[in-house]
């Protein structure tokens, strides 16, 4: 298991104990379903991970004698170095936003530039 | 990290040259870091303008500048821009810059992401910033916690408080991409022989403020989008008279509140540990225990978040106030890392050093009466005073705000490749540091005698009228200091004195690069064989 697992691990297991522990010295819902809920945030990670082995294998980072030269890694192409596109999903988002106060007749507006945006985004992705 | 670092090499992408067009749109992380760094920053000047304005506005008793009104948008526009607009993004800025150095990366693990996170804390700033300045009787002015029923539209009407909140809601999506990407990054894409055991403590930090960013950011915009949808779309959840119930918020709220002041001073702690070892000419003192102490504090800090409802009477003070005394332990035991560090070792007392001893002290007493606030009994005389202002301030400004100037003087010369003056660096020092205990230590003083937070003005003869007056000189010396950090700045990128690769002699693995660095961070990355990779490359007659 590697190193990182463990560590998610520990924390899923510490907030597990804290919900139940609060629930039972507090009966209090709210604290215990956000202390439940911080318990499933690793808890998510490690499964993911364990199902899919990607934790299992022994990494060059997690040993204390590898050499930078053992490093090597599959190519996935090119990927931008500039991009435009953060500003417009922002934009989208404040836009949907602010049609809960302005009115609603932004939210197409908010929702065309958002879609802009991510359609922006893949065909980058694209190269 | 190599699946990136191949990518790169082989196939680069055209670059259009260091403009202002090519900064704003760049996904290079140490960019994006600077761009955080310096926008947070501006934040800074804007959020401590307004803190000005009140102290200028309380010097004397009775009313003279601003109307009541007026001066509750302050403090909520003040509170709101220090916390979440500048101390935290300032130490993201920093993570972005340094963690892919410091792990030996080329890149944050999504560049894109990465910038995408700096947007939507630009956006949520700006209309938070809005939300101050809407028409009158319209502007935010609930607070920065924005209690309900306080904050319902019927007690705080306009678009302001809507504003305020939607702003807030973006910010904390920046955090939590933010979140995502520090802890891919560290747990991916590490050089090899950089183990997490090797890890410089700063990004340590980092990964444990991440965490609880990814935990604690969520509930907040469960809780404020369930006060949006109150305000706009008629929603009851905090509404006592519809079976609601307003202190559901609170624990929303709280549970990031509390987790914040950890995520606002962890990273200062990484900052300054990163600072005290080199500046002693020696290792980090205890680097096991310092770890094992900051994810116990990341831990415990989940727990916490009720302390400060113990007047509420709707929670269970003892289980609290246990856990808030408890994460004091840990704290502690940095405090003998970083003394142990110091002690024996050859101490030069450089800008940087001199913050991170000034942090040291001011963080105590903010720590200490941070105790002392843990005991119920104490809280319920001290509750809303300007005892808990004090408290406050002494961890924030007289921790981070400290983190946050030795950070700039000790990564300032890798960043431009150029040394900021020791000389001016020693003068804001010193005006910082004479004028922060001037403005807060009298307002233990104005707490202990009674005076309550939040307001415009006080009556003459309550023992109010010298620590109000002595407190607005020490702000003012404050923005004084301030002002003469700009023309240090300013100075420095005009005169260019070249930096070199290492002033300090530092440890990490940032120092074994150029400064600035290249796009890609290194040309050639050294052998990782302990905690000290950058020193062990300029003296391998000591490495083991």
């Amino acid at each position: 298991m590697r190193v990182v697992t463990r560590y998610l691990v520990l924390l899923f297991l510490f907030a597990s104990i804290a919900g139940t522990v609060y629930w039972f010295v507090t009966y209090e819902a709210i604290g215990t379903i956000l202390l439940l809920g911080f318990a499933c945030t690793p808890a998510i990670i490690v499964v993911y991970a364990i199902r899919h082995g990607s934790m299992s294998e022994r990494r060059p980072d997690d040993d204390a004698e590898a050499d930078p030269a053992t490093e090597a890694g599959e190519v996935l192409g090119p990927f931008p170095a500039e991009t435009v596109w953060p500003i417009f999903l922002v934009l989208g988002t404040i836009v949907t936003g602010a049609s809960l106060i302005y009115g609603l007749i932004l939210a197409p507006v908010g929702a065309a530039l958002l879609i802009w945006a991510v359609l922006g985004f893949t065909r980058e992705s694209r190269g | 990290m190599t699946t990136i670092l191949d990518r790169r090499r082989q196939a680069p992408s055209p670059r259009r040259g260091p403009g202002v067009v090519h900064r704003l749109v760049s996904t290079d992380h140490k960019n994006i870091g600077i761009l955080y760094c310096v926008s947070a920053f501006a934040f800074f000047l804007v959020g401590g303008s307004l803190a000005e304005v009140m102290r200028l506005e309380l010097m004397e008793p009775s009313r003279q500048i601003v109307s009541n009104e007026a001066y509750n948008t302050l403090f909520t526009i003040h509170g709101t821009v220090m916390i979440f607009l500048f101390v935290a993004p300032f130490a993201t800025g920093l993570a972005n810059y340094l963690i892919p150095l410091q792990v030996g990366a080329p890149d944050m693990a999504f560049p894109r992401l990465n910038l995408s996170s700096f947007y939507f804390y630009i956006g949520g700033g700006i209309l938070v910033l809005l939300a101050g300045v809407a028409a009158a009787g319209q502007a935010a002015a609930m607070g920065w916690t924005a209690y309900p029923p306080l904050s319902e539209m019927r007690l705080s009407p306009g678009v302001g408080p809507d504003l305020w909140i939607l702003g807030l809601v973006l910010v904390v999506i920046s955090n939590v991409l933010n979140g995502v990407n520090i802890l891919t990054t560290v747990f991916l894409m590490r050089a090899p022989g950089m183990t997490m055991w090797r890890l410089p403590v700063f990004t340590w930090n980092m990964v444990v403020v991440a965490i609880l960013g990814l935990v604690a950011f969520p509930p907040a915009a469960a809780g404020l989008t369930l006060l949006l949808i109150g305000r706009r779309l008629g929603g009851l959840v905090y509404d006592a008279a519809a079976g609601g119930d307003p202190t559901i918020y609170q624990h929303l709220f709280w549970f990031l509140g509390h987790p914040e002041v950890y995520i606002l001073i962890l990273p200062f702690f990484g900052v300054i540990t990163e600072i005290i070892p080199v500046f002693s000419r020696k290792p980090l003192f205890g680097y096991t225990g310092f770890l094992l102490a900051t994810l116990t504090i990341g831990m415990l800090s989940t727990g916490v978040w009720a302390h400060h409802m113990f007047t509420t009477g709707v929670i269970v003070n003892p289980f609290f106030a246990a856990m808030t005394l408890l994460i004091a332990v840990p704290t502690g035991v940095k405090f003998f890392n970083w003394i142990g560090s110091m002690w024996g070792g050859k101490i030069w007392f450089a800008v940087p050093m001199l913050f991170s001893i000034g942090f040291m002290l001011n963080f105590l007493i903010g720590g200490v009466t941070g105790v002392m606030l843990a005991s119920p009994a104490l809280d319920y005389q001290a509750h809303d005073t300007y005892f808990v202002v004090a408290h406050f301030h002494y961890t924030m400004l007289g921790g981070s705000v400290f983190g946050i100037f030795a950070a700039i003087y000790f990564w300032f010369p890798k960043m431009t490749g150029v040394m900021l003056s020791e000389k001016l660096g020693r003068v804001v020092f010193a005006m910082l540091f004479v004028g922060f205990n001037l403005t807060f230590w009298p307002q233990f003083v104005l707490g202990q005698r009674g005076m309550p937070r939040r307001y415009v003005d006080y009556a003459s003869g309550l023992g109010y009228d010298t620590p109000n007056l002595v407190s607005s000189v020490g702000a003012y010396l404050l923005g004084v200091a301030v002002m003469v950090f700009l023309v240090d700045v300013w100075r420095s990128l005009r005169r260019r004195t070249p930096a070199g690769d290492d002033p300090w002699g530092g440890y990490s693995l940032e120092w074994a690069t150029s400064s600035p660095p290249p796009e890609h961070n290194f040309d050639e990355l050294p052998k990782i064989r302990s905690l000290r990779p950058a020193f062990d490359r300029q003296h391998p007659e000591l490495t083991p």
